[in-house]
């Protein structure tokens, strides 16, 4: 299907914003300090709770000494596993955007992990509290823990729930029977490490108990979750819960899942009696809030000599805590990525001492698809074979996984205007054949995709006496532009400028939006929006039509349009009248629309993904090993581009990221103690702004009405999806040097010598 | 966790001779706190053990750079910004600048001193290795009088100095018979920025007629302190800058350094980047 088929037809509705590069409209509050984030609700009485992490990697707790802690003044509460309240488990529910991590703190003393909280003290002030918890004293029974995924792989089993919805042992065709028929195999693992996902905001909870009703201000990416978690831990009804989260710093999935500590401030509120505030440290969300895990891939391709894929096998493990599950299903895209008659997925587990791993921008899909696109790589220069030309060679015409034809893939376009836009043209497809004075040149290129995802979700809309209008969904705003996106898409449908919408979100009192995860909020609330705007112009039109005063009486509502807060007639604008005349001769205060976005997913008659191109230029350091990124074009199809500024910096954001992903990240885990090395900003290295060339970022136009009603879909992940590789791929084209394992570290790619 | 900062004592002398009268004192009982660049991360990991700290950040005589007629004089307080941005330094002393643009960000060289980085004894901090370079001396105070040692026999041991509890960095003396040098400066890390470097070279030679009539090279992160490869220097003075000289000053580097694997880099790829780093000195060196 071509982007022309698929473009939406003009609208002679509304000030047509959307897709402008509006500037973000809390950009002034966010600069000047006034966009208030989780822990920055000032409450009376306001205690202070500092979490105590456990010292060892496993084993017990045998007791606690907390008398010289009880000196310090202005102490409260300790509340350690003895004298805890009651928290019930929260069942996972993945439908729900649940992540795995619910393990119950404080109930036992059994200890699964280096940092994990065994204690939380509560005093007056920060500072007493810092101090008590300085002074806790704890022994253990330690046992020594299983922190290496190579030495626990003998180990390794199958997980127990599905991999991105699918069997953890798929197979498609018989790749025994495609290796076989190969000319040319790549037969090769590719490691990823533990990776963080450090989003610059802290998590933080403030908790105010009222008799029974809990107020919670979270640092999160799921309002309703954190109250359903809630609800269900204290044993108190949902509506006795209020969660709100005006402004999230960053989150990047680890916001996803409601972890631990915002039980442990709702209890540590309740048994002091105070509203309580818990900011955790640096330290804290590298034990405690999820991590990409491990993974060790296996990649065996099988090719005729003109490339065209006979088999494709991608198996592995990746790592888990000991006491629950999550799999990194890396080999998700490779279902359906490539038209491929035999296909083999197999994923196994490691169990280590460490917190449960999570989603992390991309899960599956950023570790995946550096293997898979590493593989098609040496693929392409064993078969002397350009590499964008392989991938043109086993173009997935329709879905190889569910033989459905896509909603709307423009990879074609995302390869030939990124190699464009990159000048691929340049390259010389020989490795070490490029260089720039002393330095080595490499051009490399990969695929990115990843798959819609939509959840239900409800908004409201309320055309003002005034003449502006309030947009209302319970949905978030991680820093990337949900407030502006949904003032966009409303000022769309209302015929309103910026300036007169207001969106007002992050509130569980409000309607109802599913986990701002899997790129799925614009899709998702933005589609609500338009519908719930929708709703309430039609009863403002239905006001006007119906009032013998107005200049639109009798009008039939299809001739009828809104422009500049004004309905009129179609066919002569002068006959119409403002909204606010129409609401104030009716004498109402305003008309409400509503909106619940369904997705019937059950019955899917198209398959719909987000795709893209990406292309790195590295220079190398023939001496010292050093590869600094000199250029970079990612091109993409995300559906329907809600806003050209905040669009083009979700992936420039998933580039940099990929970059660091490539080059830098990496959570060193002490294999014998179990504890995390580098769990600080100053060891875990992410990248600076220098060591980011100029991004070229192309949003391609489309629509996507199965993706969602209104034609996104979903921008959030894929710019990560594949980055790793490209760099990689360059990598290896500037010095012949293969490294299989990420991060591309100096050492790594010297060895024991030189490049020169 | 964040110390508790009370337990913390904090004096700020009036003067410098305060301060020594308070050192002398209590010999061992108090540290002298500058910028807090270092400190300030131990507080807050909880990790500060020591608790009674004199803030000579306000002293006027640790303070300035003076340029005298056969040398430069900077008081221990002289910030990297500083470095940056005198005139002096700028043209005899690049090496300086060269180390302070790549320490830390901004706020660190707006606050960050010289004296703190040298007393700090990090063997991957980036001022020592150009210090060495320039044949710097330190100028060590205390009640019992000044003293003045060469930069190169400050550091003992891993974090260990040749300073006394009650003796106060006062001064870096930088002799001004270097100008002439051709300077190498290189701080390799896995990022552009901000990084702990992995292998910190700074080197200084003088040509004389197609020889090497004079040589200095310093590292950094590959041994327990930084280190000045006298017997490299040694082989390579008076040599022409050819293949083989080159080969036999790498092998005897390699000799002279006992870098480590940790979770930066390992001993592997120090020994083979400092070697490199010699080399690519050595290349620039004969092409300039």
């Amino acid at each position: 299907m071509s982007a022309k088929q698929n473009q939406r037809p003009a609208s002679k509705q509304g000030s047509g914003v959307v897709g402008q590069p509006l500037n973000r409209v809390d950009g002034r509050l966010k600069v000047t300090g006034g966009a208030r984030f989780a822990a920055e609700f000032p409450h009376d009485q306001m205690a202070y709770a500092v979490l105590i992490g456990s010292t060892i990697a496993n084993g017990r707790i045998k007791g606690f000494d907390t008398s010289a802690a009880k000196r310090v003044p202005g102490v409260l509460a300790i509340i350690t596993h003895e004298n805890a309240p009651k928290l019930r488990p929260v069942a996972t529910n993945p439908a729900e955007g649940d992540a795995a991590g619910r393990r119950v703190p404080l109930q036992s003393p059994v200890i699964y992990y280096h940092g994990q909280y065994i204690a939380v003290v509560v005093a007056e002030t920060l500072e007493q509290t810092q101090q008590a918890a300085a002074l806790v004293r704890v022994s253990y029974d330690e046992q020594p823990p299983a922190a290496d995924m190579e030495r626990e792989r003998g180990k390794a089993y199958p997980p127990k729930g599905k991999v991105a919805g699918k069997p953890a042992d798929t197979m498609r065709g018989n790749t025994d029977t495609g290796l076989a028929a190969a000319n040319v195999r790549v037969d090769e693992i590719y490691r990823t490490p533990t990776e963080h996902h450090n989003p610059m905001e802290p998590h933080a909870t403030i908790a105010v108990w009222d008799g029974d009703k809990l107020t919670i201000y979270d640092a999160t990416q799921y309002t309703y979750g954190v109250r359903h978690a809630m609800a269900t831990t204290f044993g108190v009804p949902e509506e006795n819960v209020r969660c709100i989260c005006k402004f999230t710093g960053g989150a990047f999935g680890c916001k996803g899942t409601v972890w631990s500590h915002v039980s442990l401030a709702a209890a540590a509120a309740r048994v002091a009696r105070r509203p309580v505030k818990l900011v955790t440290t640096r330290q804290q969300m590298f034990s405690n809030m999820g991590h990409r895990a491990e993974t060790e891939q296996h990649v065996v391709l099988g090719a005729t000599r003109a490339g065209k894929l006979t088999a494709i096998v991608h198996e592995g493990l990746s790592h888990t805590s000991t006491f629950d599950e999550y799999v990194e299903p890396f080999s998700k895209a490779t279902h359906m990525l490539y038209a491929c008659d035999n296909f083999k997925a197999s994923q196994r587990l490691v169990a280590l001492n460490v917190g449960t791993p999570t989603y992390m921008r991309a899960p599956g899909e950023t570790s995946g698809m550096f293997a898979l696109e590493s593989a098609l790589d040496e693929l392409a220069y064993k078969l002397n074979l350009d590499p964008i030309q392989l991938r043109l060679v086993n173009y997935a015409d329709t879905d190889p996984d569910t033989k459905l034809p896509w909603s709307t893939k423009l990879l074609k376009e995302c390869y030939r205007t990124g190699a464009e836009h990159f000048g691929w043209a340049r390259r010389k497809p020989a490795p070490r054949s490029m260089r720039d004075g002393r330095y080595l040149l490499g051009l490399g290129m990969a695929t990115a995709v990843y798959p819609v995802n939509h959840f239900p979700s409800s908004a409201r809309v309320r055309i003002q006496s005034d003449g502006s209008a309030i947009v209302e969904s319970s949905t978030h705003d991680l820093g990337t532009g949900t407030y502006t996106v949904l003032t966009q898409i409303a000022c769309e449908t209302l015929g309103l400028p910026p300036e007169r919408v207001e969106v007002i979100i992050g509130d569980t009192n409000l309607p109802k939006a599913m986990v701002s995860g899997g790129s799925s909020t614009v899709m998702s609330v933005g589609s609500s929006v338009q519908g719930a705007a929708r709703a309430a112009l039609a009863k403002l039109v239905e006001t006007a039509r119906a009032d013998t005063r107005s200049p639109l009486y009798g009008a039939s509502a299809d001739q009828i349009v809104a422009s500049d807060g004004r309905l009129a007639l179609k066919s002569n604008d002068a006959r119409g009248e403002t909204y606010r005349d129409t609401l104030a001769r009716a004498g109402m205060k305003e008309v409400e629309g509503s909106y619940d976005t369904e997705f019937n997913d059950k019955e899917k008659k198209f398959s719909s993904h987000a795709f893209g191109a990406q292309f790195a230029e590295v220079r190398v350091d023939p001496d010292f090993g050093e590869v600094r990124v000199t250029r970079f074009t990612g091109v993409f199809d995300i559906g329907r581009v809600m806003n050209m500024k905040t669009g083009q910096s979700q992936m420039k954001g998933g580039i940099i990221m990929g970059i660091g992903m490539a080059l830098m990240e990496e959570t060193v885990l002490d294999t014998n103690s179990g504890r995390l090395v580098n769990r600080d900003l100053a060891e875990y290295h992410v990248p600076v702004h220098a060591d980011v060339p100029q991004l070229d970022v192309v949003l391609l136009e489309n629509f996507d009405e199965h993706a969602s009603p209104i034609g996104a879909k979903g921008a959030g992940e894929i710019g990560i999806v594949g980055a790793a590789a490209a760099v990689a791929n360059a990598v290896y084209h500037a010095t012949g040097v293969r490294v299989r394992e990420l991060p591309i570290t100096l050492d790594k790619l010297l060895g024991k010598g030189a490049l020169a | 966790m964040r110390a508790y900062l009370p337990d913390y004592e904090l004096r700020a002398p009036r003067s410098l001779t305060d301060a020594l009268a308070l050192l002398a004192r209590e010999p061992g009982g108090w540290r002298a706190f500058a910028g807090g660049t270092d400190l300030m991360v131990l507080l807050e990991a909880g990790l500060l053990t020591h608790r009674k700290f004199l803030s000579i950040w306000h002293l006027p005589e640790l303070k300035g750079i003076e340029v005298a007629n056969d040398h430069v004089t900077l008081g221990a307080l002289t910030t990297y910004t500083e470095v940056q941005r005198d005139e002096t330094m700028r043209r005899e002393f690049p090496l300086l600048g060269a180390a302070a643009r790549e320490t830390g960000g901004i706020a660190i060289q707006n606050r960050g001193t010289l004296g703190g980085n040298i007393v700090n004894a990090s063997p991957a901090a980036d001022s020592p290795p150009a210090l060495l370079v320039y044949d710097a001396e330190l100028e060590l105070v205390s009640t019992r009088g000044t003293r003045l040692l060469p930069y190169r026999e400050f550091h003992t041991g891993y974090k260990q100095m040749n300073m006394q509890s009650d003796e106060l960095l006062t001064r870096i003396r930088l002799p001004r018979t270097t100008g002439d040098l051709k300077t190498y400066y290189r701080k390799v890390g896995t990022r552009k920025a901000q990084a702990i470097s992995k292998v910190c070279f700074a080197a200084g030679a003088r040509m004389n007629d197609g020889r090497i009539a004079d040589v200095r090279l310093a590292l950094g992160s590959v041994a327990p302190t930084v280190v000045r490869c006298t017997q490299t220097e040694e082989l390579l003075r008076n040599q022409t800058i050819d293949e083989a000289t080159t080969k036999a000053a790498r092998e005897m580097l390699m000799t002279e350094i006992t870098p480590i694997d940790d979770m930066r880099s390992t001993a592997d790829y120090r020994l083979n980047v400092a070697a490199n780093l010699l080399a690519d000195f050595l290349r620039q060196l004969k092409h300039t």
